[in-house]
């Protein structure tokens, strides 16, 4: 199993969530967030004092899914959340070692 | 020990059977008092059962040791799964070791049936003892009842140590009980509106039932010295509303233990629907849907909490020394028309309410001063209600009260009670739908109404701002024109949700506007609050773009159209959002409605002199407003608007542009037409005349010279050079506003200035120096100056920050003149002491050219430095 972590624009969250869900996947974490990478901050001024947004809203998605779904996943985040521009975020990718269904005990894939 | 444990299995047999039959019975019957009162008899009869096998076999026996049920078990309202409140009650310690064994086998049979045992061992002189520790076995003594064992141990208890402990120790126990109630209800937001409610412990549940009780019995208590007639514990009319609800809930909650198996008393939204489909607690043929069920139950939940809170309220000794000083200060606040005493308000004259003025000045009081309204207030209330009913008040008068209602800081808790009473929708009859009314999703945690109420509150909030975001959402909230606007808008933005619409906004709308022509509001305050009802999603949607894309900054601010919808947008989307549930506003969210606003303000001011050009803007709504309010004067119209800021129609409602035309029209007759009009926070001058040199400085100039602090002031062009000049002013010394005879000659004084027979300098010179007299501002504000070249295709933009002052626009608009600019737009705007000014200027129709900007800006910096 592997964990999904993708940082998107804010504006792509319901593009990426029902390009995810055009593949079966359901299930998400969906955490708001802050930051930058080469997309650096934006300053504006109002009423003579000065408003810097050093880190800019994401969102952050997390999923983790059954190997044989990863390489998928990927491609649906990257072409959904996709504009070309600076700013478009990134994907991360981890090992999960187990996965427990808390209601049944279920585990492995099966609980995903 | 073998016949214990046949007896034992016997038992268990006999209480399976018969609670499947107690359950059969409840679900074809749903009456939920029956079926705890059997589940009730048929514990009891277990435990006599075993204290016969165990204990002693007489049924009065042993001497010195007695059997009593407690809590719910003594109240007769034991739920399928409550816990099972015993009281092992001895004489003297001989008699507790004497029977430690046989009663430690009593709990163990209990518990082998699975009954939650919940035993407490006490000898006689314990039970007299107060235990500030442990309230809660002391109030649970309220309920006893004598099971088996030594009667005159149970009437000594009864008769004797009970009545002496709580007259003794009344005012600790209601201290304690007020406290602990209050917490709970504060854990639960202080409101019985949540959308899946918890129908034991949420407000207006059975706990608030028992405290009801509880309460009213240790005040009879403490007043009897003995135990009360316990028909006479809650008033009739009290009584009327509290059995049919304590009934409904019981239904609810043995509904509840015997569909989740266990003491889960979540009424969840499948629980809803089961319940509903089932007509759990209603006693009718009739089908409900789970939202109509519900209603029902948030009808008998009301009750119960007003009952509760009621009493809650009459227990003066509950409060803290900070909250009786509180309580003194409320005192105060007494008027002619009311009392207060312990916050609570009281009517001076019993039939004042009779005069419906009266009935709503009482819920003005309640919104300014942070009181509640008392037990009698409420029954007087109660009692006007079918009168007002047949000729509520409507139209300005209502409007006049409830705007005034809105704005106060208490507003929400006002409403609340309004609402409580019903007289909230008997005055607003398109609230109906959404009283009580539980929409599902998965954000919201609270009905429709109780939504509203606490978006209200959130606003009010802000005037004690917590979070530094709080601050920036608080400061353009203290600068609204008309903040009741949007308190309407808000008090209405989901009534659509009642409706059968499929889009609640449309729904809302529809309704908003039956409820406005109601209420009589001016054709501009509709068209805000409408205005607001409509598009109050569209900043969260836009939160969903790109807010940093100039283009998605562009789209919003298009649909906003002015600052100040502006400001109430921004303000809206963070109260409604803060209403949803107490985490829905996260700061990250507030943050991105910050910043989007701010950008869209920074749009507005900066793209503001697109002209209008009426044969090519067939598509803007406003042009064609005007065509059908004037259908004979298109041809007038089109001539007077063409060339003037599309800004222009953004700002000024239908009628105004009209009364606009009309004055143009009338400049034949005198060059100069003057209109003054005074708002609830200021005074308006418009001004509509020929374009001539010096003219906006000249005017600012003149109510500088009159004493007047200009707050606001928009200036307009037309392609014809008819300019249309509006100044927002506060009377500094009161001129205007304590002589009527001062209006014309302020007029005339306005208009001989710029006719030329007026010298402005001599009269602006003896002002300044009556003003200078008075010494320094407290805040000082940091002078700045920024030009734009880029941001509009035809002028130039120059924005000045500056300290406040008399006579401020009249330096800033001279030096302009007397660089030859022209003032193509004036947006003025004051906070505090901090004058915010946007000019767009032109040369000779043309931007500025850099050096001539550059010179400006010197020449300004150096006419402000000096304060000349």
């Amino acid at each position: 199993m592997t964990k999904v972590e993708a940082v998107i624009q804010v504006s792509k969250l319901e593009s990426v969530k029902a390009a995810l869900h055009e593949i079966g996947i359901e299930g998400m974490t969906v955490l708001e967030a802050r930051g930058h990478g080469r997309q650096k901050g934006h300053t504006e001024f109002y009423r003579g004092r000065e408003y810097t947004v050093d880190l800019i809203p994401k969102i952050k998605l997390e999923l983790v899914v059954a190997d044989n779904m990863v390489e998928k996943v990927v491609q649906s985040i990257s072409a959904s959340a996709r504009t070309g521009k600076i700013g478009d975020g990134k994907i991360f990718l981890a090992r999960v070692d187990e996965a427990i269904r808390i209601r049944n005990d279920e585990r492995g894939e099966n609980a995903l | 020990m073998s016949t214990a444990g046949s007896s034992n299995s016997a038992l268990r047999d006999f209480y399976t059977e018969e609670s499947a039959r107690i359950r059969q019975e409840f679900i074809s019957t749903g009456n939920g008092g029956a079926a705890l009162a059997q589940r009730t008899a048929l514990v009891e009869k277990i435990a006599l059962e075993l204290w016969s096998e165990i204990v002693c076999p007489e049924p009065k026996g042993p001497r010195s040791f007695a059997l009593i049920a407690l809590g719910g078990f003594g109240r007769r309202w034991l739920f399928p799964h409550s816990d099972i409140d015993l009281l092992l009650l001895h004489a003297d310690r001989d008699t507790e070791h004497a029977f430690k064994d046989r009663i430690r086998m009593i709990s163990q049979s209990l518990w082998d049936l699975r009954l939650k045992l919940s035993p407490a061992t006490r000898i006689l002189q314990e039970c007299d003892r107060f235990d500030p520790a442990n309230v809660e076995f002391a109030i649970s003594l309220l309920d006893c009842r004598y099971l088996a064992g030594d009667p005159d141990l149970f009437n000594r208890l009864h008769d004797k140590v009970i009545p002496r402990l709580m007259t003794r120790e009344s005012q600790s126990l209601l201290q304690r009980l007020a406290d602990v109630t209050r917490n709970r209800h504060e854990k639960f937001g202080n409101t019985i509106f949540h959308l899946e409610p918890d129908v034991k412990d949420s407000p207006g549940g059975l706990r608030d039932c028992n405290v009801a009780l509880w309460l009213s019995l240790l005040s009879s208590m403490d007043k009897l010295q003995d135990w009360p007639d316990p028909k006479s514990l809650l008033s009739p009319s009290a009584r009327k509303q509290f059995d049919p609800a304590l009934d409904f809930l019981m239904s609810v909650r043995c509904f509840l233990h015997l569909r989740h198996g266990r003491d889960d008393n979540a009424l969840s939204w499948d629980a809803q629907e089961e319940a509903a489909q089932r007509g759990i607690g209603v006693y009718e043929s009739k089908e409900l849907s789970a939202a109509d069920w519900m209603k029902i139950y948030f009808g008998h939940a009301r009750s119960i909490h007003r009952t509760a809170t009621q009493l809650l309220e009459e227990i003066p000794a509950a409060w803290s020394s900070l909250s009786r000083h509180f309580q003194t200060l409320r005192a105060r606040v007494s008027d002619n028309d009311f009392s207060v005493v312990d916050g609570l308000v009281f009517l001076r004259e019993s039939s004042a309410l009779r005069d419906p003025e009266v009935l709503l000045r009482l819920f003005h009081f309640v919104a300014r001063h942070d009181v509640r309204l008392s037990t009698t207030t409420e029954y007087k209330v109660e009692q006007i209600l079918p009168s007002l009913a047949a000729t509520p008040p409507k139209g300005a008068e209502l409007w006049l009260y409830l705007g005034e209602i809105l704005t106060q800081r208490h507003a929400a808790e006002a409403l609340r009670a309004m609402h409580s009473l019903r007289l909230l929708t008997l005055l607003l009859p398109e609230l109906k739908p959404i009283d009580s009314l539980v929409v599902r999703d998965f954000y919201h945690r609270f009905t429709v109404d109780e939504h509203s109420f606490l978006a209200i509150e959130s606003l009010h909030r802000l005037r004690e701002p917590r979070a530094d975001w709080e601050k920036q959402y608080a400061e353009i909230l203290s600068e609204l024109e008309d903040p009741e606007l949007l308190y309407l808008s808000l008090l209405l933005h989901d009534t659509g949700k009642g409706a059968a619409s499929e889009n609640h906004v449309e729904g809302s709308l529809a309704i908003a506007e039956r409820c406005l022509q109601r209420l009589d509001l001016e054709s501009a305050e509709r068209e805000t609050v409408l205005f607001l009802i409509g598009n109050h999603l569209e900043m969260s949607a836009t939160l969903r773009r790109d807010i940093f894309d100039s283009a998605t900054v562009a789209a919003f601010t298009e649909k906003v159209g002015t600052p100040e919808r502006l400001k109430m947008l921004c303000l809206f989307t963070y109260a409604d959002i803060k209403a949803v549930n107490p985490d829905a506003l996260t700061p990250w969210k507030a943050e991105n409605i910050w910043q989007l606003y701010i950008a869209a303000a920074n749009q507005l001011s900066r793209n503001v002199d697109q002209r209008l050009h009426p044969d090519a803007d067939v598509h803007n709504d406003k042009i064609a407003h005007l065509r059908t309010l004037a259908p004979t004067a298109g041809k007038r119209v089109k001539a007077f608007i063409e060339g003037l800021p599309q800004r222009y129609l953004k700002t000024y409602a239908a009628q105004d542009v009209l009364h606009h035309l009309e004055m143009a029209e009338a400049l034949g007759k005198h060059p100069v037409q003057l209109d003054l009009t005074r708002g609830r926070h200021w005074f308006e001058l418009t001004l509509v005349t020929n374009d001539r040199p010096f003219l906006f400085g000249k005017v600012a100039g003149t109510l500088a010279a009159w004493g007047m602090n200009i707050v606001k002031a928009t200036a307009f062009s037309n392609q014809a050079g008819t300019v249309v000049d509006t100044f927002y002013f506060t009377d500094r010394f009161r001129t205007l506003e304590l002589n009527l005879s001062e209006w014309e000659r302020f007029k005339q004084g306005v208009s001989d200035v710029l006719m030329g027979q007026t010298d402005l300098d001599r009269m602006l010179k003896s002002r300044m120096q009556a003003d200078e007299k008075k010494g320094q501002p407290k805040v000082k504000i940091k002078m700045s100056i920024q030009s734009d070249n880029v941001c509009s295709s035809n002028s130039t933009l120059v924005q000045v920050v500056a300290q406040d002052r008399p006579g401020l626009l009249y330096t800033i608009a001279s030096c302009f003149s007397h660089h030859e600019c022209n003032i193509e737009i004036a947006l003025i705007d004051t906070e505090g002491q901090m004058a915010i000014d946007v000019f767009y200027l032109t040369q000779n129709r043309n931007k500025l050219a850099p050096d001539h900007l550059k010179k400006i800006e010197i020449a300004l910096r150096e006419a402000l430095q000096s304060g000349s």
